[in-house]
């Protein structure tokens, strides 16, 4: 039991991320290494596709929990359970080509199918409703939120004034045409901004490095699900 | 109660009024204004105009219908000047939230003015392929692996265009519309490894983070936001005269149309933190 629950997912995640690494430095020409990256990179896909049946029992479990104790909010769970069960369904049905459900896509003579239909006229227009509604709290919380209440907070609302302007033509047109605003931007776009973006990644690659290399020797367990003393 | 405390206190309904009015009505009287190229889209469009009918870019719909206002325009230009140059086509989705329908309705927006590309010569739609990294990472060794049959279920060996296409190596550059990791994986994996030019064309949020690539060469250029695609599109209109008419047509929703909206936008939101901040100095003076 132990080699199953602790053992054997040990050795398959060293596995993983070993070959990749190893194949990395060696010589296409070595084929060895080439066919078991290339079956790898073929597996990766397959259990990618499986992490969307997770996201799905993980969705079902907590919508079902929310809707069996009347939790705030439960009519939108059940709305979304509905919703993803229909186009689950349609879909399904669709990949299976049974009755009026012929594909998922288009059919051969440009008209949509059942499941193109829905996500066209239901899902797109929702998605971006919700999108649209940003606007609207980001003026409001602009508004609340950016004060110069110190001077790290002047400078970012200076810079943000700065790059909202430079962004639009009014930027141009108060300053009688002259692009000087879209050139600061730009400047403040290239080196400011990048090279605050580039220690972010540095330090976030670095984190995931490590952490990538605690869990091919096997210190970091936790992803392994396993109790304190296990 | 003073101004001031008004003024700090306004019902965040008002400040939606504002927004609503400052959207809709550059919508419905368009105001037309002058748009300024910026370098990172000048870059994308000189790469477009050195390529030629023998050469095959690859169009990756890595957005949905939430950013589509921001990323259709961008993406329907950049086809039209492919097609308009007889540049070969690739096209394939990886964002799962919408990507494949954002990629069809492009494709039949643009290739309704291009009457004479034929599928699977000019142009191949690949259609959506979970994975990401991995998808991505395969594609390089071999695009018929990840890609068996294109969208519509012709296999690919059938496809004349992708007999000449085997993998990255074969295309002169790949163009990622995406709002969100996507296209970072596309400049920081795929041109890390396999070298192939990569542009991405991203939504105005997430530009930012873009500029770290572009810097360090990892990218050819980037379409930032709205104002990106207006600018690519002034870029066609000035050079291209069908695509003139094409962009003069009424009804159809352009980023140059869409820019009359967020110029008002931003102006509004300046014009709310200029008086927010008026109103909290002065009420810090007082007291």
């Amino acid at each position: 039991m132990r080699f199953l629950r602790l053992q054997m997912p040990l050795m398959l995640t060293a596995l993983a991320g070993l070959i990749p690494i190893v194949a990395f430095f060696m010589s296409p020409d070595v084929e060895w290494s080439q066919w078991l990256k290339d079956r790898l990179e073929r597996y990766m896909v397959i259990i990618a596709s499986f992490a969307i049946l997770l996201g799905v029992v993980n969705v079902v479990q907590s919508n079902v929990r929310k809707i069996e104790r009347r939790q705030k909010g439960w009519p939108y769970g059940a709305t979304l359970l509905f919703g993803m069960l229909a186009m689950a369904t349609i879909g399904i049905l669709g990949s299976f080509r049974v009755g009026p459900f012929q594909g998922i896509g288009y059919t051969p003579d440009g008209g949509r199918t059942p499941f193109q239909w829905g996500a066209e006229f239901v899902f797109s227009p929702l998605q971006a409703t919700m999108f649209a509604l940003l606007a609207f709290f980001m003026a409001s919380a602009a508004f609340r939120a950016f004060r110069a209440r110190n001077l790290e907070a002047t400078i970012l609302l200076v810079a943000a004034g700065v790059v909202m302007l430079g962004r639009i033509p009014f930027g141009e047109s108060i300053l009688g045409g002259r692009p000087y605003l879209a050139k600061f931007t730009e400047w403040l776009m290239d080196w400011p901004n990048a090279a605050a973006q580039r220690g972010i990644m540095i330090g976030a690659a670095l984190g995931a490095a490590s952490l990538s290399l605690r869990v091919i020797v096997g210190i970091e367990r936790s992803f392994l699900g396993l109790e304190k003393n296990e | 109660m003073d101004w001031l405390t008004k003024l700090m206190s306004l019902d965040r309904r008002y400040i939606f009024l504002f927004v609503a009015i400052g959207t809709a009505l550059p919508i419905l009287f368009p105001i037309g204004f002058k748009v300024s190229i910026t370098p990172p889209v000048r870059n994308i469009y000189d790469k477009v105009e050195s390529l030629g009918p023998e050469d095959v870019v690859m169009f990756s719909f890595d957005y949905g219908p939430s950013t589509s206002p921001e990323n259709d325009p961008m993406a329907d230009a950049t086809l039209r000047h492919c097609l308009s140059r007889g540049i070969k086509v690739i096209v394939i989705a990886l964002y799962p939230v919408g990507g494949v329908t954002m990629a069809d309705q492009s494709l039949s927006r643009v290739l309704a003015d291009f009457p004479q590309v034929r599928r699977g010569i000019d142009y191949v739609h690949l259609g959506y392929k979970s994975g990401s990294q991995a998808t991505m990472k395969q594609m390089g060794e071999s695009m018929a692996a990840v890609f068996p049959t294109d969208r519509y279920g012709t296999p690919l060996e059938e496809i004349p265009l992708m007999k000449r296409v085997r993998n990255y190596d074969d295309m002169r550059l790949v163009v990622s519309f995406a709002t969100g990791i996507i296209g970072e994986w596309w400049a920081n994996l795929i041109n890390a490894q396999f070298h192939v030019p990569i542009a991405v064309g991203c939504t105005a949020v997430s530009a930012p983070k873009y500029y770290a690539y572009l810097n360090s060469g990892q990218m050819i250029g980037l379409l930032g936001g709205l104002k990106g695609a207006s600018e690519y599109e002034k870029l066609l209109i000035d050079h291209y005269p069908d695509a003139r008419a094409t962009y003069d047509r009424a009804g159809l929703y352009t980023a140059i149309k869409g820019m009359d909206a967020q110029t008002v936008i931003h102006t509004v939101i300046l014009v709310f933190i200029i008086l927010g901040n008026v109103a909290f100095l002065a009420g810090r003076g007082k007291r």
